[in-house]
């Protein structure tokens, strides 16, 4: 049985949960990052990790960047890191669809350019990328001309999202041998001067329920993302830690693959609601209760630098 | 017991006869019921006419939200149904303005998701909306949000922009803000089997984002038949019969209102999802299942002529 949960990572315990691990797995938003501001501490605790020989990787469900500018942000911000130890939806959609569904043909695209760019990465081509408004009448909409090699409609993030957009989806979505793949499901963007932003999910659902078909998500909690890094790097879930700031993705995704978890508070979920969890008596929602939590993950220096 | 669940009779002549001699009041759906688009269902207008000299109160009740209901009187007399008059005509569109004046009584904007339609009967009803074309520059993260929204209306909407789901999940981050929705059909559809997105693909987006959900106005809810019900006399739940297509619309309607339902299977659903409905151990499947069933309202004809018959 695994040690009492939600306990509060300090001093010595920090430093054994440390040693006890050989990767780490971090979410970025509200985790290393905030917006376009570092967490204060942050790229000191992932160089002190590298120092230690620990494997380190970043795991997020945004899906409007490539790897490449993933790391570019990164070194803008301090953190020293390498393109191939970031892995947002853009590039595991991608790689999902070369090498688990095997795609033979395009996708037609509701997302972004980095989107469109890792897909070509994996030599998948596709259609739908950028504005699209509806023009003519709902007659020719419902008769809008599909590309015959489309065989799979894949949803992220998409600041394009219009009706028009849906409607080919719907379009699509309608041959049974389409395939239907999201990148994530998160209802929000993080917080940015006071508004909220919707996110993928809420497109997602959009589609869903036009279609009355459900996607396969790609982001966390649902273990490719995993998968994926461990295809790239050597992994032992016996010795790796998950850490993140979203109870139902990060935290979720670590209970999913048999890691230990952390929640750090700099972001969306709080203390309350992983006892929540906890108290529920509910076995799904024991997988979103972390096994420590720090307010931040400035917190573990001390452990690292003694 | 299972199975003692009755519904979906076919009845034709002496029973719609007997139907049409118990009910006064006519409630039907205009897709897939009077007409296919620009196309009115063969001996649909002859019905309409003939319940309406016969003294029978005959409305149209459609979760239809893009054209006002002028546009409705015009379409009907283009497709040769000659007695129809506004009164007669209950959208979805027309129900959501009564809703804002006369329940929530809304003191405010109204921030709309919807087509011009919509927007022309909030403002026939004196309901000051916004929500129209943006800016092309304009970001969620520049744009200025329209001041005291008091609520927040999404219908069918063609030009919907990721800024328009933007703006709305900001209002409804205000608990009081009213999150309403025209309908929550997932799909329409088109002519030849096509079909298109619906308000409900719009509606899911907002909830998703928001984490609430919308007040639905039209079909299944009930509140269109209480608008109906305050602007006819004497509406006895037991004399209407509801005429629709659409199982999850049409027949949970009339459920949801006690009144008697009747599919015709000129539109959405097929004979065999009704019977699975009826077959379902889940009680609340029922709901869908209608009363009586018909190929198409045409099926009424004869039973007119029986009764003119009869009196001669």
């Amino acid at each position: 049985m695994s040690a009492a949960k939600c306990t509060r990572l300090t001093g010595s315990l920090a430093k054994q949960l440390l040693d006890s691990v050989d990767s780490v797995l971090f979410d970025c938003d509200g985790v290393i990052w905030r917006g376009e501001q570092a967490v204060p501490g942050a790229a000191e605790v992932i160089h002190l990790l590298k120092e230690r020989g620990k494997t380190v990787v970043f795991v997020t469900n945004n899906s409007s960047k490539t790897r490449r500018m993933y790391a570019d942000k990164m070194s803008k911000l301090g953190f020293e890191v390498r393109e191939e130890e970031v892995f947002g939806t853009a590039y595991c959609s991608a790689v999902y669809l070369r090498t688990v569904c095997e795609l033979r043909g395009k996708v037609y695209l509701i997302g972004s350019r980095a989107m469109e760019q890792e897909l070509e990465a994996v030599g998948i081509q596709q259609t739908g990328v950028g504005p699209d408004h509806v023009a003519g009448k709902p007659a020719d909409w419902a008769s809008v001309p599909l590309d015959p090699e489309v065989r799979a409609v894949v949803v992220g993030f998409d600041e394009h999202f219009s009706y028009m957009k849906l409607n080919r989806a719907l379009q699509y979505l309608s041959q049974k041998d389409c395939l239907f793949v999201g990148t994530n499901r998160d209802s929000r963007l993080p917080l940015e001067g006071g508004k909220a932003v919707p996110g993928t999910g809420c497109l997602l659902q959009a589609v869903e329920t036009a279609a009355q078909r459900q996607a396969q998500t790609v982001g966390k909690p649902n273990h490719f993302m995993f998968d994926c890094v461990a295809s790239q790097f050597s992994v032992d879930r016996d010795r790796c830690l998950m850490v993140g700031d979203r109870l139902d993705t990060d935290i979720m995704l670590g209970s999913n693959c048999g890691l230990k978890t952390l929640l750090t508070l700099t972001g969306v979920s709080t203390v309350a609601e992983a006892e929540a969890h906890q108290k529920s008596g509910c076995a799904e929602r024991q997988g979103m209760v972390p096994d420590y939590y720090v307010e931040s993950i400035a917190d573990l220096l001390p452990a690292l630098q003694g | 017991m299972a199975g003692a669940f009755k519904g979906c009779q076919k009845i034709r002549g002496p029973q719609i006869r007997s139907l049409m001699e118990a009910k006064d009041f006519f409630l039907f759906d205009c897709d897939g019921v009077i007409w296919h688009g620009e196309q009115a269902v063969p001996g649909a207008a002859k019905v309409v006419s003939a319940l309406i000299s016969r003294g029978k109160n005959v409305v149209f009740v459609t979760n239809n939200s893009t054209r006002p209901r002028e546009n409705y009187v015009h379409k009907f007399s283009r497709l040769g149904f000659t007695d129809v008059m506004l009164e007669q005509i209950f959208s979805s569109s027309y129900c959501s303005a009564l809703y804002l004046r006369d329940v929530a009584k809304v003191r405010g904007q109204v921030f709309v998701i919807g087509c011009d339609g919509l927007r022309r009967e909030l403002q026939e009803a004196g309901i000051p909306c916004v929500g129209e074309e943006d800016d092309p520059a304009a970001t969620i993260y520049n744009c200025a949000l329209a001041p005291d929204v008091k609520a927040v209306l999404v219908g069918h909407d063609d030009k919907l922009t990721f800024l328009k789901l933007a703006k709305a999940s900001c209002f409804l981050r205000d608990p009081e803000c009213l999150f309403l929705a025209t309908d929550n059909d997932p799909w329409h559809p088109l002519s030849g089997g096509r079909i298109l997105p619906g308000s409900g693909s719009l509606i899911a987006a907002l909830e998703v984002a928001s984490g609430r959900k919308a007040t639905v106005i039209g079909k299944p809810s009930r509140f269109m038949f209480e608008c109906i019900s305050s602007q006819f006399r004497g509406v006895d739940p037991a004399k209407c019969l509801m005429v629709g297509d659409r199982l999850e619309t049409d027949m949970l309607f009339g459920f949801n209102c006690g009144l008697d339902t009747m599919l015709t299977l000129t539109g959405v659903s097929q004979v065999e999802e009704a019977e699975e409905y009826r077959n379902s151990e889940l009680t609340t499947n029922h709901s869908f299942v209608p009363d009586y069933v018909v190929d198409s309202i045409a099926d009424f004809l004869p039973a007119f002529e029986e009764l003119d018959e009869q009196s001669n």
